[in-house]
């Protein structure tokens, strides 16, 4: 005979449950379970009142047990667990049948049968609670300093950012040089400021912060600890610096697409890249010149290494999101320094976005020509007597050929993720398909990753703009803060356990664990498998890889599903 | 194939009067026009601003077709001076070509 005490709750959902599953009926049959103390059944289950009723139930009927039998858990399984602890329950007492999704809308078109279903779902549920045990929350205490991966420009704003908040910023630059591709892009859109110069504004005031301290030539070699409180180590210069940090911010930028050897005649002298392109802006002073010769006409071809777009295997199928409004806003600096240059911008489809759009407008009255060609006609680039012909068909003159002469040729080029496989066998962050870090969801937790406490942003995420990429860092860094400032986290208790008596350390747990959660250590003489408990999601991947049988997880364990299955095995009665 | 002639785009943008670059080849002006010319305005100053100096003296009848009724310049929603951008390409033709 269980010596528990279990409420049970049959909730109607107002008729989304009641209208086919015949909830009194199923309160009969439950109501002489083993362990059922109270069995009622509610309107609303959610409502204050029943909520009240529930608490005023476990107090007067000292319940040790709770069973709500409702909607999916995704709804109200918290609200539950909150009725739970304010009667001075522990929460992870409380177990949810889910009649809503599962039965009654499922089964609209046979009631008598859905009522059935919920009995032994119901039981089930019983089953459960008659084995949960309270548990408690892990606490952890955080360590007020983070590291910032890349000294671009999302690194270097985070990390002042976290200075201005009071939180010690490292941050670990592979490279020799601070800045990263911004430093080298010369006048960027849309304010028209060197990238260089925004980099040295950045970099002048952190050098200002006792509190932000940043390594070149600096690698991220080792990481271990969990959320709150990691210990890595850098290798900086060929020295191993330990430390230890609460969060992790990733920025570590983009490649530039290089073009396949010959595609739109790269390689040739006077094909340029984007980037290549506005450093050479950058460093003509009046007149545009190239190699010392003046420059009279100039092609783009758009979407260059973008949108499917590439002699290369494995073409990038993304839109690259800058390199429209970058080539625009290059066109205009290109006609300041030379008003009487022709430009002619051979395209696909112009996305300059929002207020963007300006941009495009402004190369449009500086002269700019702009010429759609068909997706599958790309224009053809060909080298005569010192300069290139640019063949391409307008789409706008019903496919006329039009023979372009340039002296220069300027492929707008795509962004690529960067590759850094060394960093990602560290960190274990989820790539997209499209090879760049991915975020928990694009909307609602656009930079946080799957691993607690390691936030990403910039570039490093997805193809974006300088001002897109900090609005990224700053959110990361508010992230950040706010998981450091508290001073403590608290997760989850429903995590794998280790049974270390069955436990043979064979290690086919380790591989089976998507978060490295699993370690080693020794107990007794042999050595068993060991949960880091702030970094396990409770996911049991572990538990069927075990050979012996020596992993569960808390609030599933196979004693409590065995019980589940039993339950809703035996015939009703 | 039609070369394309950054001098003459040269000559027709220089002109005040010539704005065609607003035009954004929605093809009312063809829609509309009452003589039906077998070159359709958005085609012929796509030609011009392209720099197509052949392809728009290829078309010199049609440019001289035109009544100049300005049917389809008020119905332009680019606000493209349509007629006047005609008379452009005409007096330019006068002078370049027949040396009038």
């Amino acid at each position: 005979m269980s010596e528990r005490r279990i409420g049970v709750y049959i909730c109607y959902c107002g008729g989304n449950i009641s209208d086919y599953v015949d909830c009194e009926r199923v309160q009969d049959a439950i109501k002489h379970e083993e362990g059922v103390v109270v069995a009622k059944t509610t309107m609303f289950a959610c409502s204050d009142a029943a909520q009240q009723e529930m608490i005023d139930d476990i107090r007067e009927q000292k319940l040790d047990a709770m069973v709500v039998a409702s909607c999916s858990p995704t709804l109200h399984l918290f609200t539950f667990r909150g009725v739970a602890e304010r009667a001075g329950l522990n929460p992870y007492l409380y177990v949810q049948v889910n009649l809503r999704e599962q039965c009654s809308w499922a089964h609209t078109d046979v009631p008598e049968k859905a009522t059935e279903k919920a009995v032994h779902m119901v039981k089930a549920g019983i089953a459960k609670a008659r084995l949960t045990e309270p548990l408690q929350k892990t606490r952890i205490d955080t360590v007020p300093r983070a590291l910032v991966v890349g000294a671009g420009i999302s690194g270097l704003r985070a990390a002042l950012a976290l200075s201005d908040l009071g939180i010690s910023v490292y941050v670990a630059e592979k490279t020799d040089k601070i800045g990263g591709r911004v430093a080298e892009m010369g006048r960027m859109y849309p304010h028209d400021r060197r990238g260089s110069e925004l980099i040295a504004n950045l970099v002048e005031e952190a050098q200002k912060r006792e509190n932000v301290q940043i390594y070149t030539q600096a690698e991220l070699t080792e990481k271990s600890g969990s959320v709150g409180d990691f210990t890595v180590k850098l290798n900086v210069k060929g020295e191993s610096i330990p430390l230890n940090v609460g969060a992790i911010i990733v920025t570590t930028g983009f490649n530039s697409y290089q073009p396949a050897d010959g595609e739109y005649a790269y390689g040739t002298d006077g094909v340029l890249t984007l980037p290549e392109f506005k450093q050479l802006l950058d460093q003509c002073e009046g007149d545009l010149t190239y190699r010392g010769k003046p420059v009279g006409n100039v092609s783009y071809i758009y979407c260059v290494g973008s949108r499917g777009s590439s002699q290369k295997e494995n073409p990038n199928d993304y839109c690259s999101r800058y390199c429209c409004n970058a080539a625009m806003h290059a066109s205009s600096i290109a006609h300041d320094l030379s008003p009487g240059l022709h430009q002619f911008h051979l395209f696909r489809d112009i996305r300059t976005y929002g207020k963007y759009e300006l941009l495009y407008q402004e190369a449009r009255r500086k002269g700019a020509l702009f010429i759609k060609f068909d997706d599958d006609e790309p224009p053809r680039v060909e080298k005569s007597n010192g300069c290139f012909r640019i063949l391409v068909k307008d789409v706008l003159t019903n496919g006329e050929e039009l023979d372009i002469e340039s002296d220069l040729v300027v492929l707008v080029t795509a962004m690529e993720p960067r590759p850094n496989q060394p960093l990602n066998d560290v960190l274990k962050l989820p790539l997209g398909l499209d090879g760049f870090f991915k975020e928990i969801h694009p909307k609602l937790r656009p930079v946080e990753t799957v691993i607690d406490g390691v936030f990403i942003a910039g570039t490093a995420q997805a193809p974006r703009n300088s001002a897109e990429s900090v609005a990224s860092a700053l959110a990361a860094t508010s992230k950040s803060a706010a998981l450091l400032k508290k001073g403590y986290v608290e997760l989850e208790p429903l995590i794998a356990v280790v049974d270390k008596q069955a436990c043979t350390w064979c290690d086919k747990c380790v591989e089976s664990c998507p978060y490295s959660a699993i370690g080693k250590i020794g107990s007794g003489e042999k050595e068993v498998a060991e949960i880091n408990a702030a970094v396990c999601k409770g996911c049991g991947c572990c538990v069927p890889a075990c050979p012996q049988g020596a992993l569960g997880v808390r609030g599933y364990t196979d004693r409590q599903i065995r019980a589940m299955i039993d339950a809703m095995e035996a015939r009703n009665g | 194939m039609a070369k394309v002639n950054p001098a003459f785009i040269e000559k027709v943008t220089a002109s005040e009067e010539f704005n065609a670059t607003e035009c954004m080849n929605c093809g009312v002006c063809s829609a509309v026009c009452p003589v039906e010319i077998d070159l359709l305005p958005r085609k012929l100053f796509r030609y011009a601003l392209l720099g197509l100096e052949d392809k728009v003296l290829e078309h010199t009848p049609a440019i001289y077709q035109c009544l100049l009724c300005k049917l389809c310049e008020a119905n332009c929603t680019a606000d493209v001076h349509i007629a006047e951008n005609v008379r452009f390409l005409r007096t330019y033709i006068s002078k370049e070509v027949y040396k009038l």
